[in-house]
């Protein structure tokens, strides 16, 4: 009998523990050491890997962050004026903006050395990491990731770099863009975005 | 993510323009006005009672499972981008606008027609340690500009900090252009600190958005730091004038051959590079002034390894 509710208490706490134990900085951390692995594997040196550990990355990405909750986030209150339809294509075509703008850059990364500092929970459900990239030529680029806690995990929903918030940058450019035009228009100018250059 | 620090490196560029070179990150841009800052004035409820987690986080989760792409209703959390701390909303007026973006092409051809490729040509000559050591004595002869403005802000911790970095670097630091002073056996971090940000803490205001040509983003109680900085920077006193003029442009160039691509990768991510350098600006001139004494993660130039 004593033996079993102590079976019990220990099962409870090892269910009960990671829950509490900084998940948001594991969470970012493990994805972020995954994606660093992959940038400094040897197999996938060759040019001809790229595209085989862009997918990859895709994949870690994919875990990692909340694309919708981004999205959401960087339209603010125009989220509401899109719909149903639009927020899916917005969401998709916002992710490709992303990637494309900052998958070479990302490629490109080797020497470099990562920090995980600290977590601070802003709530419950909501944390922000903070990290720092330690360069080759020794320069120290704060780097933070706030995090959002839905269904048990953490994602991230935005990306803090040198105090500039990835979210409100692109809500600045994208209330610019709404004042004068309509849903369509944003759509439009993203998807160019995305073929273009 | 690393191309983020573009925001801020090509801001520091933009910003810093000639004049600012020696302090090489966003320190330059000093002046800031009074404006508008479109602040939210009241004291914004703790994040907690923004948004009691007993109420969102079955709310949020609800609508991952339901319907993630449905209305929000929740903008709290939402419209502050997400951080307790962050009461201020990162916004400028803009009047000038046309003004600015005409001066916003004009650095931008600037740099991709003269400054890019001068810094290129220079950086195949020079290797790369000898630029990080002549960044760093730049940075060192700026040294007044960020140790008055510590004492200014009543940082005395900052500014003796500062004065031992000024020291250190310059009797073990070859003059400047080492930087032992950021090792971590003495570990003095270089306090980033400008006139604009010291007028800030003292509340003004920044003020509506101006582009000068050349020096980049700014507005008017940032141009103010500017102009007061610059009589704490020797070069203003060197006669003849264009001597000093030289070596503040040898400066911008030396450390844009240390920074090439930055600029490039943020007008890439950009929908509008335009809107999206203004809105990097002030969000990180508001952050800075509002860090001020926790210095935001210090830059370390560190010592060139050779």
């Amino acid at each position: 009998m004593k033996r079993s509710i102590m079976l019990a208490i220990a099962i409870f706490l090892l269910l009960t523990l990671p829950a509490f134990a900084g998940a948001p900085l594991d969470t970012v951390q493990l994805n972020v050491n995954k994606g660093l692995d992959v940038l400094r594997d040897p197999k996938l040196k060759a040019d001809s890997a790229k595209e085989a550990k862009k997918e990859k990355l895709r994949l870690i990405y994919n875990n990692l962050f909340d694309d919708v909750e981004m999205g959401k986030r960087t339209l603010s209150r125009n989220w509401n004026s899109l719909n149903t339809a639009q927020r899916q294509e917005f969401v998709k075509l916002f992710r490709q903006v992303l990637e494309k703008a900052y998958v070479d850059r990302i490629l490109d990364y080797k020497d470099e050395k990562i920090v995980f500092d600290k977590e601070s929970m802003v709530s419950d459900t909501q944390a922000e990491v903070y990290t720092r990239v330690l360069t080759s030529s020794n320069k120290e680029i704060p780097i933070s990731y706030r995090t959002i806690k839905k269904d048990g995990s953490w994602r991230v929903y935005d990306v803090v770099i040198e105090n500039v918030s990835l979210v409100l940058n692109y809500r600045t450019q994208f209330n610019d863009i709404l004042s004068k035009n309509n849903p369509e228009h944003l759509l439009e100018t993203l998807r160019q975005k995305v073929k273009g250059q | 993510m690393k191309a983020f620090r573009f925001y801020v490196l090509l801001l520091a560029f933009v910003v810093a323009g000639c004049a600012h070179r020696p302090d090489s990150t966003v320190s330059a841009a000093p002046a800031m006005a009074s404006l508008p800052v479109t602040q939210e004035a009241a004291p914004a409820p703790s994040p907690v009672q923004k948004e009691p987690p007993a109420r969102s986080a079955p709310a949020i989760a609800a609508a991952s499972k339901a319907d993630e792409f449905g209305d929000i209703t929740e903008f709290d959390d939402i419209g502050k981008g997400g951080e307790g701390g962050m009461a201020e909303k990162p916004e400028i007026a803009d009047p000038l606008e046309p003004f600015n973006r005409a001066m916003y092409h004009f650095n931008d051809k600037l740099y991709f027609w003269f400054l890019k490729p001068v810094a290129q040509g220079y950086g195949k000559v020079v290797p790369k340690p000898a630029r990080v050591s002549v960044d760093n004595f730049f940075t060192n002869l700026a040294f007044p500009i960020r140790f008055a403005n510590c004492l200014l802000q009543a940082d005395f911790g900052g500014a003796a900090k500062e004065l031992g970095r000024f020291t250190v670097n310059t009797v073990w630091g070859v003059g400047g252009f080492l930087d032992p002073a950021s090792s971590e056996e003495i570990d003095l971090a270089k306090q980033d600190r400008d006139f604009g940000q010291t007028l800030g803490t003292y509340g003004i205001g920044q003020g509506f958005y101006i582009t000068w040509p050349v020096f980049g983003p700014s507005s008017p109680r940032d141009t103010v730091g500017l102009v007061g900085d610059s009589f704490l920077r020797p070069f203003t006193y060197v006669s003849p004038w264009y001597v000093g003029t030289g070596a503040r442009a040898y400066g911008m160039v030396n450390d844009t051959s240390l920074s090439i691509g930055d600029y490039e990768a943020l007008q890439g991510a950009a929908i509008d590079p335009y809107v999206a350098i203004r809105d990097a600006y002030v969000q990180y001139r508001l952050k800075k002034i509002q860090l001020k004494g926790s210095n935001p993660p210090p830059e370390k130039t560190g010592v060139p390894k050779p």
